[in-house]
């Protein structure tokens, strides 16, 4: 008999032992099942009123089996027994013939260290305190400065109940939670009209974000960032230097390089850094990790949707790529070890090899050095999102901050452009690294075929000898 | 049994749901309610170098409720979703979302889901018999011999096809019910179903990837294949030797699939919602002329070519055909009944409904209607030119209307096509893109619910090298 499991599971483990061994061909390499019960509360404020409040909960099953490059998966939210066994005989349909594995019995896995709380943060903070927290932030909004004419603000807390019993019958659980703070205003200047936001969170009690004094400076930073851009003059357009500064830029990291690491594409050979291991596709001096095992971030995972323990890879090594970023199917066929980046944006989508939080290590210069090294160029330190073709390289990312710089010295604040490089070129052309690595507020969301998950960057100032910006100014 | 009756994926299970959610709300203390209940059913299939790489079978369904309480300063409201169809479940979710009303800020006004301008049982037996539920006409194997056949197509266009990202071929049906507490009820059953490929041309760090995809409401209108295949491989070659171009102003042709994108952003800029909050560059334009005279833009809920056909919207309002741009006029604003209400305009039947959330605004089936010149003689009226085929990045601000976006496609000189280029980035600003419109092509094209035409843009700013 399998032994009872301490976390409750909302379907009875027997017939959990039931699907797995009537849905495990013999020769599968790998299958598993994800039980998720997930629950969200968001509120939100606009015309000074907290108007809406919603919430969701659900729950369902994923059933998958897999076999060399080939993975069956089935979906249900009916987790009654005839539902449960349709999905589990719908996942095997890739394995052509019949037959059974030998029994399985379903165990607790080896427990690994939590990196966040295991409760629920929608418990921690009645809603009329977070309803409060939210008119106390549009006020101070519009106190700071009479230009602010609209403030929207939210804030929202989800948490996910996960469990993974693998093909080994190892039962892995996680709870994930997960906050989000969010600010933006609209002013006007004399019929002129601009927005700025900021927001942050992470997988932590919403007491915390709850706290005040982030908040508050997150409503500062959205206000300074709208009336900063009502003074924005159009930003050059043409290949130029660029500075990027600390933290959230490493939006660039997960555009550049993160996503042509992956693993999928690597084994499949359509990124273009297939087959580049081993190679330099970095200056010296450039090392990038992916790490997940950071307490208590957005992009950590305690294990992740495959029950592996998150780990800090290092993915680019003094300028040499060193490793990709892996699950279990694309560590298998490449003959590699997983990496603990096997992620799914819920019970009801594939897993696919994703990234966590990634960042680049600091370096030696002083930021203010890195700047007085530009001689005409662009000063970027916040930008908007960004996107990636794996397979030429190109990648993009929005300012939403940035500077003209002449002569070391900020001219003007520039309008948002687009910079667009190559991923296998741009971190050649790096030439100072500052040492002030920062990693970003707590705000990504990474999406990758039709699936979200939230994710980390980081970064330490950086100055880029050459990146084309996309502004009107010719 | 009553709670077999209630989980039947179909129609007439939602058609119940949707009813006991709106009982429960106003057991629960709800004034109004409005609910809407939604089952998918879906199986997709993924091949790669003629091998089946993914099966996937989905079976869910969700139960979303928005309820509104009376309080001593007005109508407050709240929206829950959830996937617990049992009868527990739907009283549980009543209980919760009425409790959070109690909590949310009342909005003096708020509309609540009474009294909308309905469509009647004339018009929904007429819009069945136009309309009638239909599978998509794809069995799981059916469609996997049309994704190895668009792959294997794909791969052997040419030989420089080096590698395959794979097809995937998937159809489903969704379910839909809504129901308000002023006693309209109505459903509906959409299926659909789609083959999309992508393959590689090159090698090493001159690799090129591109794609094609379709979507149809039934097989039987279903692009080919292999008309798919050559699509994509014809493509990813076009781009083998991409670089970039000089930095200065051209004149920048978007064919139909990345116009696309200049349509989304003109929808997004004339929301009702986003007008009230001031969130869009086009916020004082009602009546005004946007466009040069030639353009022509409609919304239309009734289209035999539309994906996005719908008699009513997300707040049971009855969708009828509408001109958003004549003559290059904007002719106001797209609306649900809470921003027609403060715009003090009727409701243009925009309402779009998810399982959570208050209502938002969103078009049905977007037509830019066809212009004279095929693509290739736009093409000879451009001096110095970019013709764009892909667009990537979200560099649009839509409170101001900048614009800037990385984009890769084909350089014109003298009215010719001269070569691929990647690597470079266009911007602008809407409005004066808007504005700058100087060719509308004849080759209008659907994807999904959006038909465009190639269209063709003065004065914007290429930056590269």
């Amino acid at each position: 008999m399998p032994e009872k499991s301490h976390h409750s599971l909302p379907v009875a483990q027997e017939t959990l032992h039931d699907m797995l061994n009537r849905m495990l061909p013999p020769g599968a390499d790998d299958g598993d099942l994800y039980i998720e019960q997930s629950s969200s509360e968001s509120l939100s404020l606009e015309e000074g009123r907290v108007k809406h409040i919603s919430a969701s909960t659900h729950q369902g099953l994923g059933a998958r089996v897999i076999k060399g490059e080939a993975a069956g998966h089935a979906y249900t939210d009916r987790l009654e027994q005839a539902s449960l066994m349709d999905a589990a005989m719908a996942a095997r349909a890739i394995a052509s013939s019949g037959g059974k594995q030998t029994p399985i019995a379903i165990h607790d896995a080896r427990p690994v260290l939590q990196l966040y709380q295991g409760s629920n943060p929608a418990l921690q903070v009645p809603l009329a305190d977070r309803k409060r927290l939210l008119e106390k932030l549009d006020a101070l909004a519009r106190s700071i400065d009479p230009r602010v004419r609209q403030v929207f603000a939210s804030i929202s807390s989800s948490f996910s109940d996960i469990h993974i019993i693998r093909m080994d019958g190892a039962h892995v659980h996680d709870a994930r939670p997960l906050v989000r703070l969010n600010i933006s205003v609209v002013v006007e200047e004399n019929g002129k009209r601009e927005t700025g936001g900021a927001g942050g969170g992470g997988r932590f009690s919403l007491e915390r974000m709850l706290d005040g004094s982030e908040a508050e400076r997150l409503v500062r930073e959205a206000v300074r960032l709208a009336v900063l851009n009502l003074d924005a003059k159009a930003a050059p357009a043409g290949s130029m230097p660029v500075v990027l500064g600390p933290g959230w830029p490493g939006i660039l990291l997960h555009e550049a390089i993160g996503h042509g690491l992956e693993g999928d594409f690597n084994r499949k050979g359509t990124s273009v850094f297939s087959r580049k291991m081993g190679k330099r596709v970095a200056a010296k001096g450039i090392t990038v990790v992916d790490d997940g095992s950071i307490a208590e971030r957005r992009g950590s995972l305690t294990v992740d949707d495959e029950g592996t323990e998150s780990q800090r890879t290092v993915l680019i090594e003094d300028g040499i790529l060193t490793a990709y970023l892996l699950d279990r199917q694309n560590a298998r066929l490449m003959g590699m070890t997983p990496t603990g980046n096997g992620r799914r944006e819920s019970y009801a989508h594939p897993v696919l090899p994703r990234m966590t939080n990634t960042f680049m290590l600091a370096g030696s210069n002083a930021p203010a050095d890195i700047l007085a090294s530009l001689k005409r160029g662009i000063y970027a330190v916040n930008f908007g999102g960004g996107q990636v073709d794996i397979t030429s390289g190109k990648f993009v990312f929005t300012t939403s901050e940035a500077y003209y710089v002449e002569n070391g010295k900020i001219q003007y604040p520039v309008k948002g452009a687009t910079l667009i490089g190559s991923g296998h070129e741009v971190l050649q052309k790096v030439s100072m690294i500052g040492n002030d690595l920062q990693l970003d507020p707590g705000v990504g969301t990474c999406g990758k075929g039709g699936q979200s998950v939230p994710v980390g960057v980081g970064l330490p100032t950086i100055r880029i000898d050459e990146l084309t910006v996309g502004g009107t100014q010719a | 049994m009553k709670s077999a009756a209630l989980s039947a994926r179909n129609k007439q299970g939602m058609g119940e749901l949707s009813h006991h959610l709106v009982e429960a709300a106003s057991k629960a203390g709800a004034r109004h309610a409005d609910a809407l209940a939604v089952a998918d059913t879906g199986n997709s299939i993924s091949v790669r170098n003629g091998c089946v790489e993914s099966v996937e079978r989905e079976d869910g369904c969700g139960i979303g409720l928005r309820v509104f309480v009376e309080t001593a300063k007005g109508l407050a409201f709240a929206s829950a979703s959830s996937s617990d169809v049992s009868p527990a479940g739907l009283r549980a979710l009543a209980e919760q979302v009425v409790a959070m009303a109690r909590i949310s800020e009342p909005d003096p006004d708020s509309i609540p889901p009474v009294g909308a301008d309905h469509p009647d049982a004339a018009d929904v037996a007429s819009w069945q018999k136009r309309h009638p539920d239909r599978e998509a006409g794809w069995s799981l194997d059916d469609a996997r011999q049309s994704a190895l056949a668009c792959e294997e197509a794909a791969r052997s266009f040419s030989s420089e096809i080096t590698n395959s990202e794979g097809a995937d071929a998937s159809f489903g049906t969704t379910h839909v019910a809504y129901a308000s507490s002023d006693g309209f009820a109505a459903d509906y059953a959409k299926s659909s179903a789609s083959l999309s490929v992508s393959v590689i041309a090159g090698t090493g760090d001159g690799m090129q990837r591109d794609y094609a995809w379709h979507r149809a409401l039934h097989i039987s209108s279903l692009r080919s294949a292999e008309d798919i295949a050559r699509e994509a491989a014809s493509r990813a070659v076009s781009r083998l030797g991409s670089k970039a171009m000089q930095s200065g102003k051209a004149t920048v042709l978007f064919e139909p699939r990345t116009a696309t994108s200049l349509l989304g952003h003109l929808i997004g800029a004339i929301n009702g919602r986003a007008v009230l909050q001031k969130r869009t560059f086009l916020a004082e334009c009602a009546g005004q002329k946007i466009f040069p005279d030639f353009v022509n833009i409609d919304d239309d809920p009734d289209h035999p070519e539309g994906m996005a056909n719908r008699l009513f919207d997300g707040e049971g309002t009855r969708c009828s055909p509408s001109t958003l741009i004549d003559a290059g006029q904007l002719t106001g604003f797209m609306t649900d009944r809470y921003a027609a209400g403060r715009l003090k305009t009727r409701a243009t039947g925009h309402a779009r409904r998810g399982l959570t959330g208050d209502t938002s605004i969103g078009p049905s089936n977007l037509i830019w209607r066809a212009g004279k010149l095929d693509q290739q003689a736009i093409i000879n009226t451009i001096k110095h030119g970019l013709l764009v085929t892909e667009l990537i990045g979200f560099g649009v601000n839509g409170v101001t209307g900048d614009y800037s976006r990385g984009a890769g496609g084909f350089l014109i000189q003298d009215g010719k096509i001269v070569r691929p280029v990647q690597g470079i980035t266009i911007a602008g600003n809407l409005k004066d893109m808007f504005a700058g419109i100087v060719h509308v092509g004849s080759d209008m094209t659907w994807f999904g619910s959006t038909a465009v035409p190639s269209i063709a843009i003065e004065g914007m700013t290429v930056a590269g090298e």
